[in-house]
Parts: C-alpha cells; structure tokens; sequence
C-alpha cells in the first residue's frame, strides 16, 4: 500500500528562476523536455540536475528532515546535498543535486506523508526533546518484548524510499556490472592540480585512470568565471588528446585498500546503472580538492540557506537564480566571488556580512523559506537567500585509509595530511594538501603526476619482474623514489564554525549542536562517543560536510582544542554505494556432468549440492530404488571426485593418508579407503584402483574433491617433495555411470563386448579397461554403493552421453532405469553405507564412523594416526549404528536427538527414509557408547515434540546383511 | 585487496590464494607426546607483527609457498627461502 | 556396436546450426562481428608432468609462462602444436583434434629419449595424460578481448605485462583457468583453458559479460590455427 505522496496542482510550472545564457552554462537550451515531480509536470533543459530544474521552477523544499520532518532546501547543489535525496521511478535514495534529468523521469519526494508540504511527521518539532541526543538509546529502552512494536516505529521514521517489487524488477536486464582496471597512475579527483596530475603522468609514459564525481572535469575551474575559462577548455583540450588518460566522469572513489586496490563506482553508463571498477594502482594521487563547510546557526536548515558554492553552480552551471534578496556571510574569496556572481546576475544583495571583519550572523527566520536574517550586531533584514562561505574541509578519507593522521591547522581552519606519513606509492595534491594560484596548483598537479609515473614505472618493473608471462623482462633496476613536490602554500583563515546560537550540525541525521552538546555533558566527551550516541556523520553524507564542525562543537563543550579532540575515524566507503553495484553480476560457477542435459529432457528435478547440479530423481524415487533391487538402474555419478596418481611412490602417499593398508593392492584391484585429518576426524572416503605398475585412479566423495587434491599435494610438497608422485585431477575427464541391479551384468554384456564379466574373471572390488558401445579408453569397476551387483563405467567425458544412451536402449529389454540422488541415498541406507559429511561431522573420528576395523593403528604412520591411537585408550567414543523404530511408519527427521531421562541428550540421527524395499523406515544414527549395542532401546525426540522408540539393530545393513547381492 | 608475491607466478591478488597459517612442523608421530601434537595442531604464535605465513596458490600454480607478512601493516614479502620446497 | 556412430560432445552446447567436424558435434555458426568466442574444445589437450629444471623440461625447452608454437622436439605431431608452459613443471600441449594419442605417444618417446630410465623408481618422473575429454577449452578473438576478460579477470592482460605468447592460470569468473595468449594474423586472441564440467558456465560467463561489447558466438572449424591436421597424423 502506497499512500498518496501528492497533492495534484493544476497550475502549470514555468522556468521563472531560470537565467538568461551564461557563459560556462552547461543545459542544452535546444533540448528541452519534461518530467514529473510529485506527479507534476516539470519543464527542464538537458543537463539540469533534477535539483536545477526544480529550483529554475522555483521550487525550495525537496525533503523532510530525518527525525524532524523539517523542510529542507538546497545546501551545496553537488553530489553531497543532504536535502535532496529523491526517488526516481522505482530507485530510491538518488542524489536529486546529482543526478541529470532525463524526459519522462517520475521523480517523487522520499517518505513525506501525506505530502511534502503537510508532513504529519512533521509534528515531531513540536516533541523534540523526546527525538534528542541518543534518543535511539533513551526511548526504546524498557522490556525486550516491545521490540517488534519499536521497530515498527523506528521505521516509519526511517528515510530510505522505495525498492522495487521483484515482479517488476527486470532481471534479465543487466543492472550492474564490473571489471578491473590496471593504470600506472589512478588520479582521484578532476579539478585543475588533478588534471594536471594525469597530463604530467601520461606525458611521463604512465597509463593514467583520471576519477571524477561531477559530471565534467575541472572542479571549481568549472563555477570560476572568465579568469579560469580558457585555462580549463585548454586542460580538458589537453586531457581529450591524451589517449594514455582513460576518463570516468560520474564515478566516485570508494576506497583504497591494501596494495593500492582502489574502488570506483561508475555511473551513467548507457548499458548498465553502475558498474564497479576494481583499479588495482601502481600509484594512487589524491586530488580530492576542498569541500565548503556549513555554518551551525539557529534555522540553517532553513530552504534559502546555501553555501557560496552552491549559488555559483546554480548561477554558473544551470542559469538558476538561487534567490531574489540575498544575505551573504563571507569569510574568504570565494564568498566575494559569490556576492559579484549574484549581483551580476540581478539578485539584490541587500547585506553583506563579512567575516574576516568581525562580521557574523545569529539566526535566519522562516520555516519553509527563508524570510530574514538577525545580524550579529542586532539588525533585522528580510531576504529569501541567505548564503556563507565560512571555511572549507579537507576530504582526507582517501589518505587516511592509507593511515595519514589529519593534524589540526588552527591558521587555516581545517586538519590537513601530514604527507609525510604517506607510502611511497600514495601522493596528494591540490586543495586537499594546500591552496595557491590557479598556476601554482597546476605546477603542483604536473610535479606530482610526475614523481607518481616515476614511481609508477618501478613498481611495474618490479611487477613484471617477478612474472613469468613478461618473457623475461627482468629490468629490475631500483631507481631511487623521486622526492614529492614541495608542499603548496596554506591560506590563512578564520575559524568560524558556529554562531552564538545552536543549529543543525549533521543535516542528514538531524543532529544539532545542542545534542552534542548534551551528548557532551552526558558523558560522551570524545568525538567517537558523541559520533556514536547522536549518530552525527553517520548519514549519507558520510561525515564529509559535518565532521570538522562536529569536532570543534565537541571540542568548545570539553574545553579542549580542536586538534587534542581529533577527528573521527575515515573508513571506507568515501560515498554510499548501492549492495547491487557491490555485488555485482551473478557469477557462482556450476558444474555440469556430460548428461545434464539428458536428465533435464527426462524430467529430473535438480539438486544443487555444492557447485553440481545433479538429478535428484525423475519423479518417483521408491520406484527407482524398487527398479535397482529387481532389474537394473542407471545413475549419472560423474561427481565422485577422480585423481590420477602416476608415480612409483603412489602406495607410500596412499599408505600415508588412507588410515588402512595400500601396500599391496595388485593391479587390477580396488580397495576402499577412508582419510582421517591429523585430528583424527573423518576427512573422505572413497575408492582406488591400480590400473597399471605406476598408475592409480583414485575417487573422493563429491564433495571432497578439491580437499582431498589439496591434501595430496601439501603431504607431496611439505613433508615428502621426495616421493615421486604426479596427482592429475580428471574428475570431469570421465563421465561416471553406476549401473546396478541383479541384471546389471546382463546389461553391461550387451555393451562391453572385449571385457569378460564372468564373477570369476572379473569379481568384486576389480578394476578392468576396455571399450563400452564403440568407445575405447574406458575404465569399469566392481564396486557397489547401493549393495547390489553394480558395475560403475568411467567414459571419457565426450562420449559420456552416447555410451548412457546406449545402455538406456540396449537394457529397455530388462526395464532398465535411470536413478537419481534420492533413490541411492534410500538404496544405500537399506545397505547401511555411510556417507562422510552426513553421516559423520566435523568432530567425527574414524572410531566414531563405524570404521574401527578399517584403521590400522599397527601401521607405521598415517595423518591421525596419533589422535586415533589415543582415542583407542582412553575414550570410548559414540558410535554410528542403525535404529529400527517401533512404528514401522516412524521417520525421525534428520537431526532429531537421542534422549534418555527425557531431555538428556546421547545422539542425533544422522540419515533416515522410508524404506521401499522393507515397508519400514531406516535410521542411521550417531549414538554414546553405553547405548550402543545390538538391542538397545531408544528414544528419539521428535521435531513436533512427540517420542519415539527405536531399537539398536545387529549390524548397519537391513538389506542384504551377507552381502550376498553385491558378490553375485 | 593484498597482493600476494608467488614465487612462481608473481604479484597476485590474495583472493587466488589459500591461507594456510604459520608454518607447523608435524613432530614426528612416533615419539610425539598428546601435548606436543596438539600444539602441532592448534597452537600458533599470532604475534603482531612480521609474521611468516604459508600459503597455497589455488587459482593458480597450485603450490605452496611462504611469505612474510607484517600483521599490523599487511606488508608482505617473499619469505627469504621463497618456497618450502621444490625438487 | 558400430563404432562410427558416437560423436564427441564438447561441455559447451553448441549453438545452432549443429554439425560434426573431425568426430565432434560444434557450432556451425559463422560470425564476422570483431569479438567472437568459438568453442574449440575439440582440439587434442594432453597435460604432461616433470621436474621443473630436469632432463624433459630442457627437451620441451617451453619456460613457464611462455607457449611455442614450434617444437621441434615433438616433430611431425601435428602442424598447429602449441605447447604451454602451463605451471612449473607442467606443460599443455594443445593440437588439432583426434591427434591426442599422436601427442602422447610423441611425449612419451621424447622423455624417453630425454630422461632414460624414468620408468624405474629412480630418475626424473615423467607424466603424460590426455585430458581431451577432461577440458573444456575456448578461444576470444578481437580487438575487444583483453576489455572483455577485464570484466571477468583480475590480472593485467595489457600488453605490457601479458603480450603475445603469455600464459597464466588464474580466476577468471571465480573459476581457475589457464589463459593462453595466442594472437591471430596480429589480433588479439586468447583460449582459455578450464575443467569440463565448468565450461558451459565459463562460456556463458563470458557472453554475459561482453553483451555491451558486443561479442558473438563463432562456431568451430579446422582452420583455427590449432586446429590444422598436418596430413602425416594419424589417429
């Protein structure tokens, strides 16, 4: 249920903000189209932001506030303006100062009800002091069972739009993508020293990946008038001729990270929403810039309060007037250069306050508009645009991630980086480190482009050095790191950072400076606590417009210096980004046997089980199970993991990590074997053949492949690089056929005309070679998980699915069928097999798997053999036995528990089914000692609360016992 | 993201790699007391600082190799014997 | 049974039309857009195992890292040999299909011929196994292609540091894969080298992620330059 957002307004919009052509303007006044806001329509020009557009139509409020529903207006007009987070169609939370207006847009305002101008929320600035300092903490104490109903609360007032619904979601569409990128020199920041960074890098011979957030390269060069106008055109003229620059506008540095791997998100993409780019830097520079700081006074939170900033590049970029009468506080030449852009334009400058001489304002008046301002000196002026331009902040993050500590410049009223601290493969430049001319910013940029391509160029020869593609380029030469350019000068100004009232501090999170004030006096005296306790930085913002006053606000109510309060901590993400953008397109590498595509076309249901996707039955399980006890059934068993083992150490390494004996399987031969950790836990199982002299083909489970592999190799190349062995994983090289049942001879017979299958000539537990329907190389084995005679044929992977046709024909005869997972977990349940994983956990010891007379603590060493030997002394460990319930028709979920005295538990069931074969249910389960012999009476705690009894059987098998079937 | 320097392969990302934790030396199986082999088990050093590391290549040369890597820093560097083994 | 009924089906599926070249059902679809993916699993692939420095590493005289495409250690094989220093101590030697059991038996008699006495329990071990059916194996071409693999591949493909004749092992799409740098006629060309049973993932992988860069699906056929049987092969 979506309730109404707007109230329709039939009068149309006209531009009447919008100001003749300027000079460095950057809509398209020959492309004009609409939008809607709110459900109205708008007029815009292409390259208005959606903030732009609105305000050319004289809108002011954009949002409520986030706990106290206060209207809010314009702030900076960039990417960071906390007051415009707007939904557009069904994406939430986009930057409304940011994102470009397109035709057709329907863009709405973000959690106002019933409207954004009559907000009941905004009923809460009447109940402040109930939403103060750590109301999150205070409010919502009290018994833990009113927490689903204060999270209900909570959410209403939470800000956050609207996600799409999944019907409506397109997921074939691709909405994010990425991919890496390689540059010697990653430029963060495409102002004037940052673009002079990539031209002096590029020129240097580096491949140079230049970032910027705004929609065009140049900074402030971009809102500076006629005085920076040609030098920008011949810096991005440059930049465009430049092939070794790769440019990503719209794209904002998340992170840096270890080694220099730096993170982008990129945006207006024409294929996708956003892309990540993983950089992985041989040299990062830092050309952030400066970002100007709010004042905190009383309503500067009103819509009309800008900073100097935003009027430019409302004025300069967009042609928008931001007002009509304007109040100026200044305290630096950017504020003078504010006051002459609005009164070139005809606003009415009707005060101009200026800081440097003492100047300084109290309180703005007004409640959705500015409508005057109360002067320091007493004096009352109405206007409807109150702008300052009172200090700016240094966007350190990226530095700091890279362990700088920002120190406190009092002179210049902001922390800057200590530089000095900086490796060697990190450089900084422009307003981030410094100020100066326009030339002594680019003669900085350039320098240090330079020493970033110099340094660039001996991490690449040292990474090419070391990699053996470069074919042999061992040009290793240590050149000596060049110096870093010497620093750029500092300007002087004053610390101006709240007026003698209280105001808003963090505009996203709605903390003012008397919470941290309280936060202050209730204890929370350093900037983390107060950060933590207010939640101040912690919003979209992230810190980057409110820190520093945050700090200084801190730092007045404890008495202490700016710089002895220190900032907060800069972590990564620099910028909020989307979980999508994180997560990027969908890449979870499946496997697929030779035949999955025959089990999909016989209506198999699929089983994911690790990355396969297995035939889990083809609709009637017991049927299959029913199938292989009385004629022959087919399973796909390409999974089982397979290894090569060439080498005349083989049965040494097999000696080694089987727990049972290896040295004298003969050729032909297979033997089971199970692999204990040095632990003594129960790590896989599963058979090896000797095919040849020196020649080995051993299975793992499924799942176990890749372990077991990596557990071959760490013995061969730690404890014994002497042993000759060569371990192949063929697992796929095979597709893998179990073909089983009484008529499995008759059947593989029709097939494997050169084999002779008689018992005699080839019995159980033997391996033999031939060709199966026309195919050579293949490899047949006697072995039988289901405890029916079973032949399981190993084909080599490409003629995997003529071989399964073939037998599917020439069997159809003798009602052959295929059998998926389900029907083999029943079958070889009923002949009581265990499967590691499932029948065993990770604290499982081969004592406690049924598999005490395969360990042989005689042998000289194996991996566990140790733990096992103790083990055997002194515990006496649970055991896995089967259970036969009571009520046939009883079948204990697995996991269920073994309980005496009526809640003490002694074991759990590990495997259980319905038996098809029997009519009953069968149960394995891992069971202590004491109540583990043959006869024991059990109960189970059922999941629906209910007991069972159940009896210990002689033995794990319920079919065939003898093992009479599985010799025949 | 570290980049991890294999001796074979050169500088890779980490995520190519499995961490295998401090060398251990298994005592011999023989002789071992419980209280020495369960050190060989689970009991490791975890100093702050340089620290030498195995690790396994398994994206890509599949072997194993040593590195020495600073924890508070995650500098790392090739371990002075670059690999523990290689006939 | 008759023997000359069973086609070899590679992992990917091919795209249609369906055809049969040299024993194995492929892709007869032509393409002439400028980034194409082929699956040319049916080319012979055997894996050969030995010491790093021993007697059979300086016979194939192919270092880690590198391809030649001219052995002549392995004369008379096949015309379109490549062979991969693929991991240390390991070597992929990739030919036309059908001719794995001719690149076997040539491996064979060359480390017989290079280290004498392998067989025994003493000496250099040797290890040739013919992964054909244990591969898949798949070749990007274009001026695009080191871009596309970029989507799904965190190491450096630019020339510099990855040019012609490079090989590597690596993720690419979260999937360990042998990459092969082997240009045609001066384009950029790659064949990426993975396990079975992940190629028609791998293959999608790399469709999905060239969509805007507008790869194509080109089917296989015996002039890919790996794929030529010189007339003395046999099978």
């Amino acid at each position: 249920m979506t309730p109404p957002r707007w109230r329709p307004s039939a009068a149309p919009s006209t531009m009447s903000m919008r100001l003749e052509r300027q000079p460095d303007e950057v809509i398209d006044r020959d492309a004009p189209l609409t939008f809607t806001w709110n459900g109205r329509t708008f007029p815009a020009y292409a390259g208005d932001t959606i903030a732009s557009a609105l305000a050319a139509c004289g809108v002011r409020v954009f949002s409520r506030s986030f706990k106290y529903h206060r209207p809010r207006g314009l702030l900076t007009a960039s990417y960071l303006d906390p007051g415009c987070m707007v939904q557009v169609d069904d994406e939430p939370n986009v930057r409304g100062a940011h994102r470009l207006v397109e035709p057709g847009m329907r863009v709405s305002s973000q959690d106002t009800w019933p409207s954004l101008e009559v907000d009941v929320k905004a009923a809460n600035q009447l109940v402040g002091r109930f939403l103060s300092a750590g109301f999150y903490y205070k409010t919502f104490m009290g018994p833990s069972r009113l927490w689903p109903a204060y999270e209900k609360v909570l959410e209403r007032f939470a800000h956050g739009g609207e996600i799409p619904d999944l019907e409506s979601y397109d997921r074939r569409r691709h909405h994010y993508d990425k991919r890496h990128a390689h540059p010697d020199v990653l430029v963060a920041g495409g102002g004037p020293a940052g673009m002079a960074a990539a031209l002096a890098a590029a020129e240097a011979g580096a491949t140079v990946l230049l970032v910027e957030e705004e929609h065009a390269l140049g900074g402030h060069l971009r809102w500076g008038g006629d005085d920076v106008r040609s030098a920008l055109a011949e810096l991005r003229r440059q930049i465009e001729g430049t092939a070794a620059i790769e440019v990503l506008t719209d794209s904002v540095v998340l992170g840096r990270y270890d080694d220099n791997w730096v993170s982008v998100v990129q945006r207006g993409l024409p294929t996708v929403d956003e892309r990540l780019v993983k950089a992985r830097a041989k040299t990062l520079v830092v050309a952030a810039g400066l970002v100007e700081r709010p004042y905190v006074f009383a309503g500067n939170d009103v819509p009309g309060v800008m900073l100097s900033t935003a009027v430019r590049r409302l004025i300069e970029l967009h042609a928008v007037s931001p007002g009509r009468r304007a109040v100026v506080l200044r305290a630096n030449p950017d504020g003078d250069a504010a006051v002459a852009a609005l009164r070139r334009v005809g606003v009415e400058v009707v005060h101009v306050e200026d800081a440097r001489r003492g100047g300084d304002i109290v309180r703005v008046r007004g409640r959705d508009r500015v409508r005057g301002v109360h002067l320091a000196d007493g004096r009352r002026v109405a206007c409807d645009l109150v702008v300052t331009a009172t200090g700016w902040t240094a966007p350190v993050s990226l530095l700091t991630m890279a362990g700088v500590v920002p120190v406190y410049d009092a002179r210049a009223a902001r922390f800057r980086p200590d530089t000095t601290q900086l490796p060697d493969n990190i450089l900084a430049t422009g307003g981030v480190v410094g100020d100066g001319t326009l030339d002594e910013l680019i003669a900085h940029g350039e320098a240090t482009g330079r020493v970033a391509a110099t340094r660039s160029a001996v991490v690449g020869r040292r990474w090419r050095a070391a990699s053996p593609t470069a074919g042999g380029q061992v040009d290793s030469a240590a050149e000596p790191c060049e110096a870093s350019p010497p620093a750029l000068p500092v300007d002087p100004h004053p610390e101006l950072f709240r007026a003698r009232t209280h105001g808003i501090v963090d505009f996203s999170e709605d903390v003012s400076s008397s919470d941290l004030v309280t936060a202050v006096a209730e204890g929370y005296a350093s900037a983390e606590l107060a950060k933590r306790y207010t939640t101040a930085t912690m919003g979209p913002v992230q810190g980057k417009l409110e820190t520093v006053n945050v700090v200084a606000i801190v730092a007045e109510a404890t008495g202490r210096s700016i710089q002895q309060t220190g900032t907060t901590t800069w972590r990564p993400p620099y910028a909020p980004v989307t979980l999508g953008a994180l997560a990027g397109p969908e890449r979870e590498p499946v496997r697929r046997s030779p035949l999955q595509a025959w089990h999909e076309q016989h209506g198999a249901t699929p089983l994911v089980a690790g990355a396969w996707v297995r035939p889990d039955h083809y609709g009637d399980p017991a049927a299959e199970v029913r199938a292989v006890r009385d004629g022959v059934g087919l399973i796909d068993v390409t999974p089982i993991g397979k290894l090569e083992l060439h080498g005349p150490d083989v049965p040494r390494l097999l000696n080694l990590v089987y727990v049972n004996r290896w040295s004298k399987l003969a050729i032909g031969r297979v033997r089971y074997g199970v692999m204990c950790a040095e632990d003594g836990v129960v790590l896989d199982d599963g058979v090896t053949a000797r095919l040849a002299e020196h020649s080995y083909l051993m299975t793992t489970t499924s799942s176990g492949a890749a372990t077991v592999w990596e557990w071959l190799e760490s013995w061969l190349q730690t404890e014994h690089p002497e042993w000759q062995v060569h371990v192949t994983a063929v697992t796929t090289a095979y597709a893998s056929i179990n073909v089983a049942g009484p008529r499995s001879r008759e059947l593989v017979r029709r097939v494997v005309p050169d084999v002779d299958l008689d018992p005699e000539a080839f019995p159980y537990m033997h391996v033999r070679t031939g060709s199966i329907a026309g195919v050579a190389d293949c490899v047949l084995w006697r072995i039988g998980f289901t405890g029916e005679l079973s032949y399981e044929l190993h084909v080599p992977a490409g003629y995997g699915l003529h071989v399964w046709e073939s037998l599917m024909a020439a069997g159809s005869d003798l009602g052959v069928r295929a059998f998926g997972v389900e029907a083999q977990r029943i079958l070889r349940l009923e002949k009581g097999h265990l499967i590691v994983g499932q029948d065993t956990d990770g604290l499982t010891r081969a004592g406690s798997a049924g598999l005490d007379g395969l360990v042989k603590l005689d042998k000289e060493d194996f991996a566990g053999r140790p733990e096992l030997v103790w083990q055997d002394r002194v515990a006496d460990p649970p055991r896995l036995v089967a259970l036969r319930t009571s009520d046939p028709t009883v079948v204990p979920v697995e996991g269920s528990q073994i309980v005496t005295d009526g809640s003490h538990i002694r074991g759990r069931i590990t495997s259980s089914r319905m038996s098809p074969t029997l009519g009953r249910s069968v149960v394995l389960a891992q069971l202590d000692a004491p109540l583990a012999d043959a006869g024991s009476k059990v109960t189970i705690a059922m999941v629906d609360g209910r007991r069972a009894s159940a009896v210990v059987t002689e033995g794990l098998a319920q079919v065939d016992p003898e093992g009479e079937r599985l010799h025949g | 993201m570290m980049l991890i320097p294999c001796p074979w392969c050169g500088h890779r990302d980490a995520a190519e790699f499995a961490y295998l934790g401090e060398p251990s030396p298994r005592p011999d199986p023989s002789t071992a007391t419980p209280e020495q082999w369960r050190g060989y088990l689970y009991l490791r050093d975890n100093v702050a600082g340089p620290v030498t590391e195995r690790w396994y290549h398994r994206m890509g040369c599949r072997r194993r190799l040593l590195v020495e890597r600073d924890t508070t820093t995650n500098e790392v560097r090739p371990h002075r014997s670059l690999v523990e083994e290689e006939s | 049974m008759d023997d000359t009924t069973a086609v070899a089906r590679s992992a990917i599926s091919p795209a249609p039309p369906e055809t049969v070249v040299a024993g194995w059902a492929v892709s007869g679809r032509r393409s002439t857009g400028a980034l194409t993916l082929t699956d040319v699993s049916p080319l012979a692939k055997v894996a050969v195992r030995a010491g790093v420095d021993g007697a059979m590493s300086r016979a194939l005289d192919v270092p880690f890292g590198r391809i030649s495409r001219d052995v002549g250690a392995l004369d008379g094989a096949d015309a379109g040999l490549l062979v991969v220093g693929s991991g240390p101590g390991e070597w992929l030697v990739l030919g036309a299909p059908g001719a794995q059991a001719t690149i076997s038996e040539r491996l064979g008699r060359l480390a017989e011929r290079s280290t004498p006495g392998a067989s025994a329990d003493s000496g250099e071990l040797v290890t040739v196994v013919d992964l054909t059916h244990g591969r898949a194996l798949m070749r990007l071409t274009g001026p695009a292609a080191a871009d596309l693999l970029a989507r799904e591949c965190a190491v450096d493909l630019t020339d510099a540091a990855c040019p012609d004749g490079s090989a590597l092992r690596t993720a690419v799409a979260g999937l360990a894969t042998d990459i092969v740098r082997d240009d045609r006629d001066g384009t950029p060309s790659y064949l990426l080298h993975c396990e079975r049973s992940s190629g028609q993932y791998l293959f999608d992988a790399l469709l999905d992620a060239g969509t805007d860069l507008g790869v194509d699906v080109d089917g296989f056929t015996l002039t890919d330059p790996r794929g030529e049987p010189r007339a003395t092969a046999h099978s």
